[in-house]
């Protein structure tokens, strides 16, 4: 059964248990988010997207990304009040990793100037621990990351610091990062990532890196494909089709 | 995917089986149209490659191809693009169920915000149709353009058609 939510005055349909964000962005709302990601629960970390609740259980100014819609809710998603807000979250955000490129776009966007001093070790870790990095790797199954450290000593890796057994390198880590902070080395011998070296695994007919020796064994206890489905580089499988084809059509 | 002329009826399947498994049908069998591709009319003049390039390009740079030709013999070529196969592959293998059946035009589609950029599916196609692009860092593949396919509507010698 669908509900109705009222998004800026505007009337939108949505499915019960959807959140709040997911819907407005549906409908075409531009609502700012670094740290929601569709394929994950979101947690609110980031506190960018914040929206005012007019009508609804939790009134006033909210996050969006962990609200669920409810019938005849009402939300307004841009107002003095909410672009200030959304401002100062980020200001806090550029005190964590004052460097960070994507976070300074996003200030120079909005016209943010900090008005604070960042602490001398500020931005090592160049992160704004939002965790989605932790989240989607759970969500993948592998649970080679976690928050480390607690207060300011905390940073986001490999529990305890030590290289995990559950990291395959697959780098989805470093795909989802809303600030671009995770750092892999690739050469044509291995992959490097959380300090941890991968093999890969390589084309039987080309030698080309396809998957990582370990992500391979993850995909090939998990997926249920016959094992060489993951033998053959991209390019080398498609001219082997090619020549399956043209043995068919010729 | 389907190899006969224009006129013949569209076989069930033309393609062989792969590795002992099932042959793959195509996921067009169950849309109005598909996406016909006749190698026999192929001229080899990467026009749908250009198209595609074209199609998919974004912020002024071109994409890279989902379509490609590949020689095969003696003025002989053959287009490969993706099959959106029935029991397909990627779908199998994505963890978060990323690569999804668009209801309108039954192409597997990739959702840019569900996709969380791990690369499996790249190693699991076995016909090499889904790619990972480095700069977003996510899958990407034939979308048959929302229903309006751009190598198609250019092929110059109609060795690819909607229909």
């Amino acid at each position: 059964m669908a509900i109705r939510i009222f998004i800026d005055e505007q009337e939108v349909k949505a499915e019960p248990g959807e959140s709040v964000l997911a819907v407005a962005r549906r409908a075409g709302f531009d609502i700012p988010a670094l740290c929601y990601h569709e394929a994950v629960d979101s947690i609110g970390a980031c506190r960018l997207c914040l929206v005012e609740v007019l009508a609804g259980s939790r009134p006033g100014i909210s996050t969006s990304c962990n609200m669920k819609v409810e019938d005849g809710l009402r939300i307004a998603t841009d107002s003095p009040q909410i672009r200030r807000d959304r401002a100062s979250n980020l200001e806090l955000l550029l005190l964590r990793a004052p460097a960070n490129p994507v976070l300074r776009d996003l200030a120079a966007r909005w016209g943010v100037r900090p008005r604070l001093q960042p602490p001398p070790d500020a931005g090592i870790a160049n992160c704004i621990l939002c965790e989605l990095c932790v989240r989607v790797c759970a969500a993948l199954g592998h649970n080679a990351l976690a928050a480390v450290g607690r207060g300011e000593k905390k940073r986001v890796g490999p529990a305890f610091g030590k290289p995990s057994e559950g990291c395959v390198g697959c780098g989805a880590c470093l795909s989802v990062c809303p600030t671009r902070c995770i750092v892999m080395k690739e050469t044509s011998a291995a992959r490097t990532i959380w300090g941890q070296s991968f093999d890969f695994h390589r084309c039987r007919v080309c030698g080309q890196p396809v998957i990582t020796e370990r992500h391979r064994a993850f995909a090939i206890a998990r997926c249920g494909l016959p094992e060489d489905y993951y033998d053959v580089c991209e390019s080398c499988k498609q001219s082997q089709a090619s020549q399956r084809f043209a043995g068919v059509v010729w | 995917m389907c190899a006969s002329p224009a006129s013949s009826p569209r076989p069930a399947s033309v393609l062989p089986a792969w590795s002992g498994e099932k042959p793959l049908t195509g996921g067009a069998e169950a849309s109005e149209r598909a996406l016909v591709v006749m190698p026999r009319r192929c001229i080899g003049c990467r026009t749908c490659e250009l198209a595609c390039s074209f199609a998919h390009g974004s912020a002024g740079k071109m994409a890279r191809p989902r379509i490609r030709i590949h020689p095969a013999g003696e003025k002989r070529f053959v287009q490969i693009t993706c099959l959106q196969c029935v029991n397909a592959a990627c779908a199998k293998v994505c963890p978060v169920q990323a690569i999804v059946r668009d209801e309108r035009t039954r192409a597997l589609r990739v959702s840019l915000d569900r996709c969380v950029g791990c690369g499996l599916c790249q190693a699991a196609c076995p016909f090499g149709h889904m790619h990972f692009d480095r700069e977003t860092r996510r899958a990407e593949k034939c979308d048959l353009c929302g229903g309006n396919p751009a190598c198609a509507a250019f092929c110059p010698a109609k060795a690819l058609e909607y229909r």
